[in-house]
């Protein structure tokens, strides 16, 4: 893992380096602006973190410079044991914090780690804006946030004093990817309106993200109609996972015909579809979740079952949908060429990162050309406004979300998770 | 409190010590709690969870008994015995390959004659390993102080976890899924799914090939002598370290064997996969009594049925708690265990 870590600094500091040296060369850089990544880089996260991340080292090599500086990224990884932690995230804002010369920060990935960062650089007033954070009560103030989540946007931001949306100035956290208050009814309507499912089972992985997605996606099937059964939290904190037999025997028993999966691949997300074998027909059962489980790990876990009657939402839009963000694709491609490169939130991540520098560029302007405090960084950042993204138009509201979110379905068609559709929520 | 209901009652009530008692009462409430759940999910709903939990008790029980057998012998709890466990399904893997097993292709005559050789040459290795751990690792310490072979062991666990983490990396890895999904039909309208009952049946005939094994033959004859007194068996002519292997030598086997039939029921394997199986099958082994052999295997399947019971019918999210609940439950009232026997410390 330390190993894996030192690794993409490096990979990051040769991009870096390579970056300054085509960039700065003949112009006169009025000096080094530095941003931070704080990403699941190392373990089983890394399925994810590492597309996201090369997708932000890409966005700052290939800006370069704003208002004539020089930009720059550190990469921070928030995996311990190869998952996702939320205390290593809250030290690894401690640690940007210290350092003076980074103002704005992308990530993180996971709702959880987020729950734990927001206060720490929220006092500091350093900017956060994440890819992928979907749980809503990271935003948006809601009655049953404090009992199911804990938190609530007004405790995770001690500048605003209870006040929200936060005064100007005071909130430092943004977020682009769709809120779970959409992942979870968005596949809730597509299951049985198009799908035409009456019955399904959920389970989630007792974490924030999972937990949030199934509620609800529970919630609006049932609104819908529907018929949830067997509405269960699995432990999924071990390292064996959970034994799903008897909850699918259970379920199938009550006549579901779909499974929904509040979980992520790291937390065994589509294990119960590699277990449902003899006790459910993968032809006729379907198997839905959240953009958690819409990678290729969930497919290799699934095993024989994998099928294309598996569905996944995703809380971003999908970027080669865009004609506007072609080209800058097509360079992408041919600048980074691995497996990691790719993944769910790359372009999204790269999004952020873009508008970070937009917001900071706007932020030296009113800071008359001069480096920008963190204040100012964040005021701008809240002021975004039809940024031309890879995913799309965004702009942000003053409660750091988009305000008009892009969610996509996808299917596993023959071992990889494919577009199917999207929709923009009006907000 | 006990002391003042002991004298109330002249220490026993209905012929029961009041310990006992106390036990029997909350198991009774447990029962109680858990019969009209029973009963509404319907009879059929009831075979199949007790199957499941045969299903996964015979693998607790699989590799609880290595941790009985070394701890009766040498009082060592050999924590690196689950990360030989995940190893066996590790070995494993590529061995399916070797001898043309794939998933959804092997059928009948060619899946057995496929999957013997890959059990013997798994356990074999595991075996291997397990004895080169108890040379390296705990022999040179036998007279040591208890804690320094306590922490070679935890040492052995990090070392065999670490080596397959970097073997396989840290992603979920499939295990394939050969054996038939055929549903056997067991009267009303219930079935229960051939694979649990092979798995079953294959932890039965290792068990009794084991208590044969103890019971009839010399070998297991030195390892009861030297279980009860070393010294004296070292006298009576036996070779202590030759007998001390052949424990860890089989306990890794079965352990191994219950490897592979983790990986053909779940599906799934993780390189920690062993902290987790292995701190139930203790739990198990000790739940059973440490240090009896019978009683790991009952142990097994107890917490294997009790975690089934509790998902099925209780909550999935409390089936950790309760299953330690009642281990807490069952030391306090049986500090040796359900089948163990208070034994004066050595």
């Amino acid at each position: 893992m330390v190993r894996a870590r030192g690794l993409t600094v490096l990979i990051a500091a040769t991009v870096v380096a390579f970056a300054c040296g085509s960039t700065s060369s003949g112009s006169s850089s009025k000096g080094d602006i530095w941003i931070a990544s704080d990403l699941p880089v190392s373990g089983s996260d890394a399925s994810s973190g590492l597309p996201a991340q090369n997708g932000a080292n890409y966005a700052v090599t290939s800006i370069g410079t704003v208002q004539g500086y020089t930009l720059h990224i550190k990469n921070y990884d928030d995996a311990v044991n190869g998952k996702h932690d939320a205390t290593k995230g809250a030290q690894n804002i401690t640690d940007i914090i210290s350092n003076k010369d980074i103002v704005g920060v992308v990530g993180p990935f996971n709702s959880g780690v987020a729950a734990a960062e927001i206060p720490v650089a929220n006092r500091a007033s350093l900017a956060l804006i994440s890819p992928s954070n979907t749980n809503e009560c990271l935003t948006q103030p809601l009655s049953y946030c404090q009992s199911v989540n804990k938190y609530d946007p007004a405790s995770l931001r001690p500048l605003c004093a209870n006040t929200i949306p936060c005064p100007p100035g005071k909130n430092n956290y943004f977020r682009i990817a769709a809120a779970d208050t959409f992942q979870g009814p968005a596949m809730a309507d597509f299951a049985y309106d198009t799908l035409s499912i009456k019955v399904v089972a959920v389970w989630d992985d007792q974490e924030p993200f999972g937990l949030g997605v199934a509620n609800n996606f529970a919630k609006e099937f049932q609104k819908k109609g529907g018929t949830v059964v067997d509405r269960k939290g699995f432990d999924t904190s071990g390292t064996a996972a959970p034994d799903f037999h008897s909850w699918l025997a259970s379920a199938k028993k009550d006549g579901a015909t779909a499974i929904y999966a509040g979980a992520t691949s790291a937390t065994f997300g589509c294990i119960p579809r590699a277990e449902e074998k003899g006790i459910f027909d993968p032809n006729s059962t379907f198997y839905l979740g959240p953009d958690g489980i819409g990678d290729a790990q969930c497919l290799k876990d699934s095993g024989d079952q994998a099928n294309d009657h598996m569905y996944a939402s995703q809380g971003a839009a999908d970027a080669t949908q865009n004609p506007d963000a072609a080209a800058t694709i097509a360079k992408y491609k041919a600048a980074c060429t691995q497996d990691t490169c790719y993944g769910a939130y790359t372009y999204a991540t790269y999004d952020c990162a873009a508008i970070l520098i937009d917001a900071i560029g706007r932020a030296i302007q009113a800071n008359s050309g001069n480096k920008p405090t963190r204040e100012q960084v964040i005021t701008a950042l809240a002021q975004t406004s039809n940024f031309k993204g890879l995913t799309g138009l965004i702009s942000l509201n003053n409660l750091g979300d988009p305000t008009s979110p892009v969610l996509q379905i996808q299917q596993n068609k023959g071992g990889t998770w494919t577009f199917l559709k999207q929709f923009g929520i009006s907000g | 409190m006990l002391e003042r209901i002991r004298s109330a009652t002249g220490g026993r009530i209905l012929g029961l010590a009041p310990l006992d008692l106390i036990g029997l009462l909350v198991l009774a409430a447990a029962i109680i709690f858990v019969i009209p759940r029973v009963a509404d999910r319907g009879a059929g709903y009831l075979a199949q969870v007790i199957v499941f939990g045969i299903a996964l008790g015979a693998i607790y029980a699989l590799v609880a008994l290595g941790y009985t057998m070394v701890y009766g012998i040498v009082e060592l709890i050999n924590f690196a015995h689950g990360d030989v466990f995940t190893l066996g399904a590790f070995i494993s893997l590529p061995l399916l390959g070797a001898f043309g097993l794939v998933e959804d292709k092997s059928h009948g005559i060619g899946l057995l004659l496929g999957l013997i050789p890959v059990f013997l040459i798994t356990m074999a290795l595991c075996a291997l390993v397990n004895v080169a751990i108890e040379r390296v690792a705990y022999r040179p310490l036998r007279n040591a102080p208890r804690l320094a072979p306590l922490i070679t062991a935890i040492g052995m666990s990090s070392i065999l976890e670490g080596a397959m983490f970097l073997w396989r990396g840290p992603f979920n890895i499939h295990y394939p899924d050969l054996l038939p999904a055929n549903q056997i039909p067991i009267g009303g309208g219930v079935t229960i799914s051939a694979k649990s009952v092979i798995i079953v049946g294959v932890a039965i005939i290792l068990v009794l090939a084991l208590s044969l094994f103890i019971n009839r033959s010399t070998l297991g004859k030195a390892m009861r002598a030297t279980a009860q007194d070393r010294d004296a068996a070292q006298l009576m002519g036996i070779n202590i370290n030759a007998t001390i292997a052949t424990t860890f030598f089989i306990g890794a086997a079965l352990a191994g064997a219950g490897g592979i039939i983790y990986g053909l029921y779940f599906g799934t394997l993780t390189a920690f996969l062993g902290f987790t199986v292995g701190l139930y099958a203790f739990t198990a082994a000790v739940f059973g009594g440490i240090g009896n052999i019978p009683g790991a295997a009952l142990g097994g399947l107890l917490i294997g049925m009790f975690s089934q019971f509790s998902d099925a019918y209780v909550d999935t999210a409390w089936t950790q708690v309760l299953i330690f609940a009642l281990l807490i439950l069952v030391l306090v009232f049986r500090p040796s265990g359900l089948l163990g026997m208070r034994v004066p410390e050595k």
